[in-house]
């Protein structure tokens, strides 16, 4: 109920701005109107994704211990693996259903660094970081919700929100071996659109944060990355 | 062969311990080359010497061996089975066409827990029969906790018939030097070629270097798709360095297999690896007596430090990530 009585709010807020503004503000409010996409619309959007790292599993070289009292292992050294955070490329088309749900189709391809961190050799071996380039993909598929009610701008700026999920597949350096695994990602956003008309462009800003299991991970292990994007987009 | 503790004399008879492929084959000389000494035909029949010693029956002993051989058998990667054929009066090491497992008084080899000895085809390296004794001079358990003062005999077998199926040593461990001999800190294959003090039953299991060995000789279909190797070489000042111990860590599973490099050019092959980053270390073999894994022809080169590889080595699922170059130190 919390919830639903802030939309209101929020819409009112808006409607009462655009009806405050002098003599445009019937003009305003039927144009807003006509800045939603009209049902059955495609957009295509392209740009740069921002990944952040996140930690992967730490391991101990460990030898059973030759005692019969102490059981905690010999530690021959120490690992502490990292994915480190990544600048890469993402596309997406997405296909209105409503004015303002779209069902969406997307691809990401960044190409981060695996540091493995070695340290507290048992015989003196000097500290070192061993690292790999991986290839990074997903393909997901999200359900996009825009916030009409909260434009602003004149109707140009939609925020809107998005849920998905997405197949990840990781290539190790060599290009020898795949890994793959699943995420669910959620995040929200603003598109920022030209002027009105049936094809516009514009440009789409998200943020969100992805779950994700397997690829590169441990099969049953979860990680979280959050993401950032800047993409154009294409309204047709 | 299996050590008590400290530095001793004599290795396998039959067998000169001249690998081809890491933790250890056992490898033979022929005029063709080396061979891989493997069996051909299974089950491996076996029998047990009817002798017990103070503290153990023949029939603990038998027990304890067919626990030892059931614990290889039951390797999932691995396609090796047994079967107990009987007791016998025979002592082991008899040239007598019979596998045979049994205790044997030898006070004079003061250091050795047990050893094993083979009779193969040298064309071909195919074991034809295989002894193993363990050494009735020292005090030994079959206690399922372990029974300070005696060695675990199931441990020691498992470590004996790993040798019978035609396995090395592995270097995965830490010693000490001690007045008396060297010590086990601590190790990682129960082919680690000195045990663990007496009393002490961890033994019994095999770890993941055990595993990708026996795997290696005796594969499974699974094994060969599923599993892969790293290649690569050794080298200081740009030659290669003979002898050195290298492993294979996982660092998503913690899983430790080692190798060696065993050609002048200082290559090695480490297989049986879940696919996979993985980092290496390089370190010379000072942590056994030589003689425990190679021939005395070897040269192994000690002077060195260890050296971890500043690259991760991707291991594909059935195949081999090849042409690493770790680059070490005199020391
Ligand atoms: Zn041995």
């Amino acid at each position: 109920m919390i919830g639903r009585h802030a939309w209101r709010l929020a819409a009112s807020v808006v409607l009462s701005l655009a009806v405050a503004s002098p003599a445009a503000g019937q003009v305003l409010i039927r144009k807003r109107v006509r800045e939603v996409p009209r049902t059955g619309a495609w957009e295509v959007s392209a740009g740069a994704v921002w990944l952040a790292g996140f930690d992967l599993e730490d391991r101990t070289a460990a030898l059973t211990r030759n005692s019969t009292t102490d059981t905690s292992p010999f530690e021959q050294f120490t690992t502490t693996s990292r994915l480190a955070a990544a600048t890469g490329v993402q596309g997406r088309l997405a296909y209105y259903v409503t004015r303002s749900v779209a069902i969406e189709a997307g691809a990401r391809y960044a190409k981060p660094t695996l540091a493995v961190r070695i340290t507290g050799d048992a015989e003196q071996a000097a500290d070192v970081t061993a690292e790999e380039k991986v290839s990074h993909y997903v393909f997901d598929g999200s359900v996009v919700v825009h916030l009409p009610q909260l434009s602003f701008a004149s109707g140009r700026a939609v925020p809107f929100f998005a849920l998905g999920a997405g197949y990840v597949r990781e290539l190790h350096e060599g290009d020898e071996l795949v890994e793959t695994g699943t995420e669910y990602h959620g995040g929200a956003g603003l598109k920022v659109l030209s002027a009105p008309g049936a094809r516009r462009s514009g440009l789409r800003v998200d943020v969100g944060i992805s779950s994700r299991e397997g690829g590169l991970d441990l099969p049953d292990r979860r990680s979280t990355q959050t993401f950032a994007a800047v993409s154009l987009l294409y309204l047709f | 062969m299996r050590r008590a503790a400290g530095i001793l004399v004599a290795v396998a008879v039959l067998v000169s311990a001249l690998p081809v492929l890491g933790y250890l084959k056992l490898g033979s000389r022929a005029s063709t080359g080396t061979v891989n000494l493997k069996w051909d035909d299974f089950p491996i029949r076996y029998f047990v010497t009817n002798r017990g010693v103070p503290g153990v029956t023949a029939q603990q002993l038998q027990a304890a061996v067919v626990r030892a051989f059931n614990t290889w058998n039951g390797v999932d990667t691995a396609q090796t089975s047994s079967q107990f054929a009987g007791f016998t009066q025979a002592p082991p090491f008899d040239d007598d066409d019979m596998t045979v497992l049994g205790f044997l008084d030898r006070p004079e080899l003061d250091r050795v827990l047990g050893a094993t000895t083979f009779l193969i085809d040298v064309r071909t390296g195919e074991i034809v029969e295989s002894d193993i004794f363990f050494n009735a001079t020292f005090p030994w358990s079959t206690s399922s906790a372990g029974q300070a003062g005696s060695f675990d005999l199931e441990s020691i077998a498992l470590h004996e018939i790993g040798h019978l199926h035609g396995l090395g040593h592995s270097a995965l461990g830490e010693t000490e030097m001690r007045t008396g001999g060297r010590r086990v800190l601590g190790a990682e294959a129960v082919m680690f070629p000195i045990a663990f003090a007496a009393g002490n039953v961890a033994d019994r299991t095999l770890k993941a270097d055990d595993l990708a060995g026996i795997s290696d000789i005796y594969p499974t279909a699974a094994f060969q798709r599923d599993t892969g190797s790293i290649s690569g070489r050794v080298t200081k000042n740009g030659t290669g360095v003979l002898g050195a111990h290298v492993v294979a860590f996982n660092p998503r599973t913690g899983k430790l297999v080692g190798g060696f490099t065993l050609s002048p050019d200082g290559s090695f092959v480490i297989a049986g690896l879940d696919p996979g980053p993985h980092v290496l270390r390089a370190e010379p073999l000072d942590d056994g007596d030589l003689e425990s894994f190679f021939d005395a022809t070897f040269s192994v080169d000690l002077n060195f430090s260890a050296k971890f590889h500043d690259k991760l080595a991707i291991v594909p699922r059935g195949g081999g990530t090849r042409d690493i170059e770790i680059k070490v130190s005199p020391k």
